[in-house]
């Protein structure tokens, strides 16, 4: 993975400051009920944080969140594991992975609700766990089914241990690859965290959306959309830094 | 000079695909308590499928081989082995990349500690104990691969073409530590090459396998002595003799 150099955080912020500019200048040219400029929307935030609604929508999204991307990730790395390095575990659980994964994930939260016959948190964490897991299990499984079968070798030669093969070369093999899976499983993760705040109860930031679409103020329903990509940016930035320090051998400078 | 078998292989015989292809049949060849015995054998003939049966790594269709009196049945801790492709975790260190193997055999961690340390810098490479494999040339990565194997302090080592993928003058550098090494602590060593040259600079005797079906063509005993270096061996006038029946013995087509 390439790291970035100053000079690409320059082009980077350019670009956003760029566009923001061309809005701020545009946006009152068109009709408020459709667009709205960058510094009402920057009003906005501040109304709303007045009024105390982000900081409440936001927590109840981050519970769900969280709490569903670490089902997503727990699930998804021991059935990775388990169905990378054993065939029966494999041949079990491929039909339905394969299944499931082909489905628009979109088109089975209804029936999550349904099962939970609830409008909590449960069948929403439940929706974003789903949304998540894929990914994270394929990349997982991916990586351990394609263990370097020289290493495998090098392995045997020095006489290695069952836990010893896991700890030395399964695990580590797969580390990259569970990280890249979580990084794809954040951001289908944040989608099936704002369909369920949707579709299940209407809650979050999918209710501010909802709510403000509904009384046509544009410039507050784009505080939550902004926020929601704001998560994605930061849990994937976080997930990145993470592989640097969990996985220093892939630090290839140039 | 009789002097004791360390190695013996047994009419050894290995197929792949149920029979369809016949890597070597009916091999007989014996190593020598302390020599250097080189094989050499064209491309794909089969060489380091011998060298993994002599590992214990896989097993033999027919045949037996047999190390110091016990038959080869799982990799033993006083034979170690050099790979061709290295064979280092990326994930690890050089100093961890070198314990592995003495961690993996219970030494204490003060005794993996200070072997780790004598046979990395027995290879000249102190200094780079925290570098990762992707940080070091291919050269330095072999060298990693052969302290890893000589930290074992095995009887018995096996060689396949560990220096093949590097350019040569690596290559020499390389086949130079390898003489000063063993000239220090002389130790039995099946060393597998397909380079003329580099089986007389450290062989004491080379085997020289035919085509697949690999049979041994004929083995040559290189009455050069030692100390040796690769310059002085090629400046010796046995050399281009040597070479010369080598060079033959591989081009001869043989109706095996
Ligand atoms: N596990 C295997 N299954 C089927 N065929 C194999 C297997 N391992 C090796 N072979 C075949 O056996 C033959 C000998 O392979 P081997 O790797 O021993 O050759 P080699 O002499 O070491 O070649 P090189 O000089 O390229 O290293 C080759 O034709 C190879 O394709
Ligand atoms: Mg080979």
């Amino acid at each position: 993975m390439r790291r970035l150099r100053l000079g690409d955080w320059a082009v980077r912020l350019g670009s956003i400051a760029f566009v923001l500019l061309v809005w701020e200048f545009v946006a009152p040219r068109f009709n408020p009920l459709i667009i709205r400029s960058p510094s009402a929307i920057f009003r906005a935030f501040f109304e709303l944080v007045g009024t105390g609604e982000l900081q409440d929508a936001l927590g109840q999204s981050l519970r769900e969140l969280f709490a569903g991307l670490a089902i997503a990730i727990v699930v998804g790395v021991v059935l990775g594991i388990a169905s990378g390095r054993w065939r029966f575990v494999y041949n079990a659980l491929d039909p339905w992975v394969s299944a499931l994964y082909s489905v628009p994930s979109v088109a089975l939260v209804p029936l999550i609700a349904v099962a939970f016959r609830s409008l909590g948190d449960p069948p929403r964490i439940a929706t974003v766990a789903l949304f998540a897991v894929f990914p994270i299990l394929i990349n997982t499984q991916q990586a351990v089914r394609n263990l370097d079968r020289s290493l495998l070798e090098v392995a045997r030669a020095f006489n290695t241990s069952e836990r010893r093969l896991w700890s030395d070369l399964i695990i580590p093999s797969a580390v990259p690859f569970i990280l890249a899976g979580v990084r794809l499983g954040i951001g289908r993760g944040l989608i099936g965290m704002i369909v369920a705040e949707f579709f299940v109860g209407l809650v979050g930031m999918g209710y501010l959306i909802v709510e403000y679409e509904n009384v046509f103020r544009i410039d507050r329903m784009f505080v939550p959309v902004i926020i929601v990509a704001a998560m994605g940016i930061i849990l994937m930035g976080f997930v990145q830094w993470l592989e640097v320090r969990v996985a220093p051998w892939l630090r290839r400078e140039q | 000079m009789a002097a004791a078998e360390r190695v013996v292989v047994d009419r050894a015989t290995k197929v792949y695909n149920a029979g369809a292809l016949n890597v070597f049949s009916e091999l007989r060849m014996s190593v020598h308590d302390r020599e250097t015995l080189c094989v050499l054998g064209p491309s794909g003939c089969g060489k380091t499928t011998l060298l993994r049966a002599m590992h214990g790594l896989i097993g033999l269709d027919e045949g037996r081989i047999v190390i110091d009196g016990l038959e080869v049945k799982r990799p033993r801790r006083d034979v170690a082995m050099v790979f061709q492709h290295f064979g280092l975790m990326p994930w690890k260190r050089v100093r961890e990349n070198v314990a592995y193997g003495l961690e993996l055999a219970g030494f204490s961690r003060a005794d993996v500690d200070q072997r780790a340390r004598k046979y990395i810098d027995l290879v000249g490479l102190s200094g780079f104990e925290r570098a990762f494999p992707h940080e070091l040339s291919g050269g330095m990565q072999q060298r990693v691969g052969l302290a890893r194997a000589l930290a074992m302090e095995p009887d018995i080592l096996l060689m396949d073409e560990p220096f093949g993928s590097l350019d040569a003058q690596t290559r020499e550098i390389l086949q130079d530590e390898l003489l000063r090494i063993y000239q220090q602590h002389p130790r039995t060593m099946v060393f597998i090459t397909h380079s003329i040259e580099e089986a007389i600079a450290l062989g004491d005797r080379i085997v020289v396998l035919t085509a697949r079906p690999a049979r041994v063509r004929e083995t040559l005993t290189v009455d050069i002595p030692r100390p040796r270096t690769v310059a002085g061996v090629i400046a010796h006038p046995r050399f281009l003799e040597l070479r010369d029946r080598c060079w033959h013995l591989l081009r001869e087509r043989t109706t095996a």
